[in-house]
């Protein structure tokens, strides 16, 4: 019961504040209709060269006492400020804004006559210098605060993002009246940082997926792959690690380990092998094709959003990459597990059995429907970018259909939907958006950016390396979402980098890097919470000892990848 | 009394647990339940919401690890049974004793386990089969010659 309501209260929660973000969109500032006279446009921009909305342009006359007119600065940073027809002496423009110094510019004397012959004054970009204060420092520690706890464990994902939130949400709301420089955004604001698209997308999936795992279908794969290798290891480990992959690029690395590691451990008793000699290879397969499309992790949603990135483009872009480490990934798995492969034994009628009682499709009906569903969305997704079609609305009509063709008990459904995951979502944009607003990001980008210069190689090493490491004692989707700016302005500033290259080195560090540690990918953990409770724990040891030199060598190739794509 | 109760978990720490109970029940000529406990706490942090479906998976999970066990009984001549139940630990031994009217109860000492969290730790061990023995009348057993 507690579930509905909490799942209803999210979904109202998720529509207001869509509907907030509608209302709350800045309109052009130019009228409709009759052109204006006697109007001063620019543009403001930051020290990256990228678009500050928001800023509060004055025009003052008489000694800069008197306002004579003032507007906000649009998304991409312009504005027009239509003057009022008085004879001016003197004009001075001030452009304020929080978490930027106040920048002032005086009028010449061509820029007045042109005014007051009801001419258009264009002027020069304007750059705003970040004011580094007290709400600077607030977001930094409570960011840190986030990924600390998140790391460690102290909390759950979600309550830590919930609870960076709502301080920085207090912090703007209470302390501003006690001390104005406490103030980072307000509500309005904040929302603007929430990226729906990733929202609906993750929804819309986890509703198809909900359908898909009730099917059987991953058992009936892994009792095939049994079959299909005729006891041979080498190419049973092979199947099991392909089925995991593909199985991770369509749907979440979480779902597609929980269903895959019971009955790969089935298997493994059965012959008589270390349950973990098969577990280990699958779940490094599952981060590494995982993002070879647009949907297999959420970092790539994330990405995909942000930069723009199609279906179409990690497939093209990252697959070649990915086959490429799968290879090195299944000879290293070979290599490193071949005592265990060595001493596999015949299995017994008895368990023969029994695996190929658990290896049936039980919901025949609903595999079919949901695999025509499931091609009709891979259809859009490939060929959706031509007409504009979001990833998240495809999602989101894919499921809709899935549940109006099998008609699901309904209430089951969206409870299936991981609720906690998407506010872990909402929160997490808010709290990345607070370190935004006040300049922590363009910090980072301006010091990657020294680092770097224009070395367009050095940057991708940076990113590919930085985020594989880092991937491995941080949460990854966090560190995703803060590096996605940064990774924009480099975009933007690198040249060569407009092929989106940096995009596709965070994507392989990010999710390729969950491989070194044990908490280095969610995937990681619920395998390690089944195998333990089979009797053959995961340590974080065992785990650092077999997953970074995976990690080593995948990322290695997916580099030598992109060196040679891009 | 009528039966042994055994609690596994499968893997290498479980075989010696799986060995003394099979050959008290020799000794003693009853028959073996062994218990596996479905926990799924793991998943709280990271999946909360695909409970019902990993819930169904860990079922006939344990209940092949339970069917590996019962063979190498039954190879032994002793007759065996598999029970897979969910809750804590420690009430479903309680529970299953109870039901079956055990005279004994048989448990392993797996490595590698949550030292506050887990009823198989060694701080917790004799107090924990006092109370076994104190609720249900049943002999607790430890596999590797603790009793």
């Amino acid at each position: 019961m507690i579930g509905k309501r909490l799942s209803l209260w999210v979904l109202g929660l998720i529509v207001l504040a869509a509907g907030v973000i509608g209302v709350s969109r800045p309109r052009p500032a130019a009228a409709q209709g009759e052109a204006p006279t006697r109007v001063i446009v620019g543009r403001v921009l930051d020290r990256q060269n990228q678009p500050v909305e928001g800023v509060r342009v004055t025009a003052l006359t008489g000694g800069n006492s008197e306002v004579i007119a003032e507007t906000l600065t649009q998304p991409d940073g312009s504005f027009v400020l239509v003057m009022s027809p008085l004879i001016m002496d003197s004009l001075r423009l001030e452009f304020e804004r929080a978490h930027f110094e106040t920048a002032g510019l005086a009028l010449v004397e061509e820029d007045l006559e042109r005014l007051r012959a009801q001419g258009t004054v264009t002027l020069p970009s304007l750059t705003l210098v970040r004011r580094i204060g007290p709400a600077f420092w607030i977001a930094t520690l409570l960011f840190i605060a986030m990924l600390g706890l998140i790391a460690s464990g102290q909390l759950h994902n979600t309550l830590a993002a919930l609870v960076g939130m709502a301080v920085v949400y207090g912090v703007s709301y209470l302390g501003e009246p006690l001390w104005e420089e406490l103030y980072i955004f307000d509500f309005a604001r904040s929302l603007q940082f929430v990226d729906w698209n990733v929202i609906f997308l993750i929804m819309g999936m986890m509703i198809v997926i909900a359908v898909v795992e009730r099917t059987g279908i991953f058992q009936w794969l892994a009792f095939r792959s049994y079959k299909l290798s005729g006891g041979r290891m080498w190419l049973l480990l092979t199947i099991l690690m392909i089925v995991t992959g593909v199985a991770s690029a369509f749907l979440d690395n979480v779902t597609t380990m929980l269903l895959m590691t019971p009955i790969t451990i089935q298997i493994a008793i059965a012959l008589n092998i270390n349950p973990l000699a098969l577990l280990m290879p699958e779940v490094f397969a599952s981060n590494v094709v995982g993002i070879s499309t647009l949907v297999g992790t959420p970092t790539n949603i994330l990405i995909g959003s942000f930069g723009g990135i199609t279906f179409n483009d990690f497939l093209i872009n990252l697959t070649p990459g990915v086959v490429l480490a799968m290879v090195g990934l299944v000879l290293y798995s070979l290599y490193v597990y071949r005592k265990e492969y060595r001493s596999a034994g015949e299995m017994s009628p008895l368990l023969l059995e029994k695996l190929e009682e658990r290896g049936r499709i039980t919901q025949p009906d609903h595999l079919r429907k949901a695999g025509w569903v499931g091609l009709g969305m891979i259809v859009l997704f490939v060929f959706g970018e031509n007409i504009h079609l979001l990833p998240s609305v495809t999602a989101m009509m894919g499921a809709t259909a899935l549940m109006v063709w099998i008609r699901p008990d309904i209430e089951e459904m969206i409870e299936a939907v991981d609720w906690t995951t998407l506010v872990f979502f909402i929160s997490l944009f808010i709290v990345v958006g607070a370190v935004q607003e006040v300049g922590l990001i363009s910090v980072i980008a301006e010091w990657i950016g020294r680092l770097v210069g224009d070395n367009l190689p050095l940057a991708m090493l940076i990113i590919i390396w930085l985020g594989a490491v880092l991937s491995t004692v941080v949460a990854n989707i966090p560190f995703t979402a803060a590096m996605l700016p940064v990774i924009g302005f480099l975009t933007a500033t690198i040249p060569g980098a407009e092929s989106k290259v940096l995009f596709y080195c965070l994507s392989v560090g990010s999710a390729m890097g969950g491989n070194g540690s044990l908490i280095g990918a969610s995937a990681n953990l619920v395998t390690a919470g089944i195998a333990e409770r089979a009797g053959y724990p995961i340590t974080y040891v065992y785990f650092l000892k077999k997953g970074f030199p995976a990690l080593l060598i995948t990322v290695g190739l997916a580099t030598v990848w992109l060196f040679v794509r891009f | 009394m009528s039966g042994i109760v055994c609690a596994i978990r499968g893997g290498p720490d479980s075989q010696p647990t799986i060995a003394k109970a099979v050959s008290l029940a020799q000794e003693r000529d009853l028959p073996v339940y062994f218990l596996y406990v479905v926990d799924l706490n793991f998943l709280v942090q990271t999946s909360s919401a695909r409970l019902h479906t990993i819930s169904k998976e860990m079922d006939q999970m344990g209940e092949f690890i339970l069917l590996t066990a019962q063979a190498k009984a039954e190879a032994r001549g002793v007759t065996a049974h598999g029970v897979v139940r969910h809750g804590q630990v420690r009430d479903q031994i309680v529970a299953l004793c109870r039901e079956v009217e055990a005279g004994y109860v048989v448990l392993g000492r797996p490595k590698g386990q949550n030292q506050e969290r887990n009823v198989f730790t060694h701080d917790h061990l004799d107090a924990f089969a006092q109370s076994i023995s104190r609720e249900t009348g049943a002999q607790v057993v430890f596999a590797g010659g603790a009793e």
